[in-house]
């Protein structure tokens, strides 16, 4: 081809060539132009993204030294993890009670003299006087997505930070026991030197296992009710009764609580409080 | 085009498909989420001690006619300790040979029950 157009003309050796550099050099551009477009913003969103799953998966570790400290009674624990994205702070168990979540247990039975749940004050515990609560967590708040964590209670659970809904990512070890007809409860909180710690970055978990405290009422002929008022802050209501109907078959009473359908003659409640020294 | 020598866009197409799969490689890697609980957690959670500590325990308990203060400690004790509810009956009248004895383990994870019939 070249060659009979060199018959004709003579000096247009390099057409073709420009031709092919204009079109390449015009697919870069377009290809640079769509990264810093698309890609880009992209690319920031999966390292969002990835901090979360990072997180969620240091909060199961978190989970299970908590589970070490408490089940199996190992007095301390040490986890080194990195923060990233966000900050993690700790709200330990009697950091401003109005507005933190809350569990309370109680019954139906308010008669002092064979009533079955006592309350923290050592009265009946009955909804208007139940016994109440106050796990506290251990909280992380990401800045550039849309969810938060906890680890509230001895359960992971995970919001959406601009609109209602939750999930249990990893569940504590409540059970109710058919053969012995016995419900097993465990309250975990947190306990700390100052109301709130906080951290971002490369940080080590501390965490020793304080007072712990084991109750067994009996509760044969009474109902055994359960509620979680959420932390206004935080709400991890829909993985909680999510919990209590899925996991432990409970039924919802109506009134925000949820009760053992089986009615259990025996309560054991588990109360034990974690030590957080650093984070 | 005719005088160039194209012998080598092997090369080119190679390197197009080398930075291709590892873009797709990066893809199924950001995929994967790294848990914290491994099969090593799970297998060290199974109470295999607890259990066999409690069975050899109530047997031996049975033995002298399981009196009732031997009977609470062993459950008060498994609640207290091992976190486990634990449950177990001589039958069919007290443990007066021969007997057999109906064990029930429950620690929420782990549950294990047992008919021991005594020698």
């Amino acid at each position: 081809m070249q060659t009979g157009r060199n018959s004709k003309k003579g000096n247009d050796h390099a057409v073709s060539e420009m031709i092919g550099f204009v079109i390449i050099f015009g697919i870069i551009i377009a290809g640079i132009g769509l990264v810093t477009l698309y890609g880009y913003p992209m690319l920031l969103q999966q390292q969002s993204s990835s901090n979360e799953q990072i997180m969620e998966k240091n909060m199961i570790v978190l989970q299970n030294d908590l589970k070490s400290l408490a089940y199996k009674t190992v007095p301390y624990s040490e986890t080194s993890l990195n923060v990233g994205g966000g900050a993690l702070t700790v709200y330990n168990t009697t950091y401003d009670t109005a507005d933190s979540s809350k569990f309370l247990i109680f019954g139906e039975n308010g008669n002092p003299l064979t009533c079955s749940i006592k309350n923290n004050n050592g009265n009946c515990a009955i909804s208007s006087a139940p016994l109440t609560f106050y796990p506290g967590d251990l909280r992380y708040d990401s800045t550039s997505a849309q969810t938060g964590l906890s680890l509230e209670n001895g359960a992971v659970v995970k919001r959406m930070l601009a609109e209602n809904g939750s999930a249990m990512l990893a569940q504590p070890r409540w059970f109710y026991d058919g053969p012995t007809n016995t419900a097993v409860i465990y309250l975990i909180g947190f306990n700390t030197t100052t109301d709130i710690m906080a951290q971002t970055g490369v940080g080590t978990v501390k965490m020793d296992l304080g007072l712990t405290n084991y109750t067994s009422y009996n509760t044969a002929g009474d109902t055994i009710h359960i509620e979680y008022t959420p932390n206004i802050n935080a709400d991890y209501s829909t993985a909680w009764d999510n919990y209590f109907t899925g996991t432990l078959g409970m039924s919802p009473d109506g009134e925000g609580g949820y009760y053992f359908v089986q009615m259990p003659s025996t309560l054991i409640i588990y109360t034990y409080e974690v030590e957080i020294e650093s984070v | 085009m005719a005088g160039l020598n194209d012998d080598a866009q092997w090369i080119v197409m190679m390197g197009f498909v080398i930075s291709f799969s590892f873009f797709f490689l990066a893809m199924i890697l950001n995929q994967s989420t790294v848990v914290g609980q491994t099969t090593a957690e799970s297998v060290l959670d199974f109470p295999k001690n607890d259990i066999r500590d409690v069975r050899s325990v109530i047997i031996n308990s049975s033995e002298i006619g399981d009196p009732d203060y031997v009977h609470n400690d062993i459950v008060n004790i498994s609640l207290f300790r091992k976190n486990a509810v634990v449950n177990y009956s001589c039958n069919p009248t007290g443990c007066t040979k021969p007997y057999t004895i109906s064990i029930h383990y429950n620690n929420g994870v782990t549950a294990y029950n047992e008919t021991y019939t005594s020698p």
